[in-house]
């Protein structure tokens, strides 16, 4: 069995993630890892990471390396999966997949002409909890789904909870609409919407409420309504605002409704499962997205989540910002 | 013995509760003043619902009664400064304070990018140098509101004294967390403020809480003495708040007036055995730093 030697490039918060869950993976290994940060480095060595580079260049350039996790900014997408695929990597790609349709179009060309695969990161398709409420819409057993609505409210980047963790610096890039391409609806509704997509088959029409209560020129509340090919109508949900975590689907079928949530925790229980098995029931869909990639690489098949998905999710997106129903 | 103030808010005169608050002490805004410094606490990008951040709308009702009581034309500045996790122009932004500027053409510092002096100061055996700004040493009136808020063991309560660390414009402020106490009072013994008033409607405690208070002071001491007993917490075991005594910033005793302080007490969202024993496994990761190897 073929061993894929992994490089990841931007050891951040979700970095750091894919850091912990690809180094338990089948049929896989973190040969190398990319960041500016050198105390980042110094951690990713003491955890068993052969080679450490400040320059993302030097890891395209390594030989051994055979694919690369990109967990980098979204303004930095578009020139890292260029040098990546023209370095012939495979590619993991964090969404969304870039900051707009013309940089998305770019980055599936780029691949394409290279002829590497590119996987887009949607640890929601990968989750047990969704993947059943996905089973029970193709067994049929909720009818035809009138309506979804989904909710995903989060503490946001700049909004950690104030009463659990310890403030984190946030990077700069995150208070820049030209470096993130857009708010939360980017953020956390291209989640929502690849994963609705998936259920449902593509968006025919969305229209967008958008809120700033955070001042900034990027919102921070989005309410979309949206439809889809197959007349499904979902009210979408996404925000910053809240301390408290909210990761929601409800299904309104015509024979039966359904709910799946996606929940934290207690952090005492994360910590035993994190000593136990190396990850947590709270990131089960960042492992498995992963593991996917490797199969994928492995047995030379089709990611279920392509640079395709995320240049449609990204159009539904831009179509949500044009179509505002009340402009603020 | 200095004199607290306690009033109860009213969120559809803002103002009135205020200026109610500073009656009960018998404070009244010197006649001229020309440059008034206003330090809230921003801390992080916490929204002031969550009772970590003092709420704009408070703030700008504060400016509508100092210009009614001295003049329309007092300069105003809202002070605050870099620290290890906020940059002050994003927290002035997403907090609304940038909104506020703007309506009540008031000026809002970064102190951590201000001329500066510097200043020694020695708190018991300690020796400390410290940069002093220039908005806050040219202010003829300084004015803190703080929050009332638990924070890190050691140190236990947020509210006036504490609030008055964010004007030390070194944003590197973690550096000073071994010496917390004589920190805390050795800038307040450089930079006196002169009057307190407490936004008190959002408190957290161990969630945030709608308390409903206001509450006023010219002692710092004072009135932090009275903000750890509305938290629950002894203030003779609070070290920065004996030590500010002892240093004569104010006094840690004080004459209350206005509304009973055993109404906000029993209002107050306090550390029950659960939460005490939760904060202890807590701690005992951080110290170990098995914390950051869960990923937590």
């Amino acid at each position: 069995m073929k061993l894929i030697n992994l490089g990841i490039i931007g050891l951040g918060y979700i970095g750091q993630i894919h850091l912990r869950h690809a180094r338990k993976l089948v049929n896989a290994r973190v040969t190398a890892v990319a960041d500016i940060s050198e105390k980042a480095l110094r951690k990713a060595k003491r955890s068993g990471v052969k080679k450490v580079f400040t320059n993302y260049e030097d890891t395209l350039k390594d030989p051994e390396i055979d694919a690369v996790i990109i967990a980098l900014p979204t303004h930095l997408h578009l020139k890292c999966v260029r040098d990546a695929a023209e370095a012939k990597k495979h590619i993991f790609l964090e969404k969304p997949i870039a900051r707009n349709v013309e940089e998305a179009k770019e980055i599936i060309l780029v691949t394409r002409k290279n002829d590497v695969k590119l996987m887009m990161g949607y640890p929601l398709r990968f989750n047990q909890q969704f993947i059943a409420l996905k089973r029970k819409i193709n067994d049929g057993t909720l009818g035809d789904i009138e309506i979804a609505v989904a909710n995903y409210i989060s503490t946001g980047p700049f909004f950690h909870r104030a009463d659990v963790h310890t403030p984190i610096p946030v990077p700069e890039w995150w208070f820049k609409k030209e470096l993130i391409g857009g708010g939360v609806l980017i953020d956390l509704g291209s989640h929502i919407i690849n994963l609705l997509r998936w259920y449902f088959g593509e968006i025919t029409d969305i229209k967008s409420h958008l809120g700033y209560r955070f001042n900034t020129d990027f919102e921070d509340k989005a309410v979309c309504l949206a439809t889809f090919e197959n007349r499904t109508t979902a009210i979408v949900n996404v925000g910053w605002f809240s301390q408290k975590y909210q990761l929601k689907i409800e299904l309104l079928g015509t024979v039966d409704h359904a709910m799946a949530q996606h929940q934290p925790t207690n952090p005492m229980f994360t910590a035993i499962q994190m000593l136990i098995t190396g990850t947590s029931q709270f990131y089960q869909g960042h492992k498995a997205e992963l593991q996917h990639f490797v199969d994928c690489l492995v047995y030379n098949k089709m990611p279920l989540s392509t640079g395709e998905d995320g240049l449609k999710d990204l159009k539904a997106i831009e179509q949500a910002y044009k179509n505002q129903i009340i402009q603020l | 013995m200095s004199l607290v103030g306690f009033v109860k808010f009213n969120n559809s005169n803002i103002k009135e509760t205020v200026r109610e608050s500073l009656n009960l002490i018998g404070y009244s805004f010197p006649g001229y003043v020309q440059n008034i410094v206003i330090k809230p606490n921003l801390c992080y990008y916490w929204d002031c619902t969550t009772g970590q951040t003092t709420d704009p709308r408070f703030v700008a009702k504060l400016i509508e009664l100092i210009r009614d009581e001295t003049s329309s034309n007092t300069d105003i500045s809202i002070v605050e400064s870099d620290a290890s996790a906020m940059l002050c122009k994003y927290a002035f932004r997403i907090l609304g304070y940038e909104k506020l500027a703007r309506k009540y053409n008031v000026k809002l510092v970064n102190l951590s990018g201000d001329s500066y002096r510097y200043t020694r100061v020695t708190v018991g055996k300690v020796k400390f140098q410290f940069m002093v700004p220039e908005t806050i040493m040219n202010a003829d009136l300084k004015i803190n509101v703080p929050k009332i808020k638990y924070t890190m063991s050691g140190i236990e309560l947020t509210c006036a004294l504490k609030n008055i660390y964010g004007c030390n414009p070194n944003p590197k402020k973690f550096k000073y967390h071994r010496m917390l106490t004589e920190t805390i009072v050795a800038l307040n013994k450089i930079m006196k403020f002169d009057l307190c008033i407490v936004d008190g409607n959002v408190v957290s405690g161990v969630k945030p809480r709608k308390l409903g208070l206001v509450m006023a002071s010219q002692d710092n001491v004072a009135i932090d003495v009275a903000a750890a007993e509305i938290a629950g917490l002894n203030p003779k075991k609070i070290k920065y708040i004996q030590l500010a005594e002892k240093e004569n910033i104010g006094i840690a005793s004080y004459i209350p007036k206005g509304i009973p302080i055993n109404y906000f007490k029993a209002r107050y969202p306090r550390k029950d055995f659960k939460r005490k024993l939760m904060d202890k496994a807590y701690t005992f990761l951080l110290l170990t730093g098995l914390n950051k190897k869960l990923g937590l």
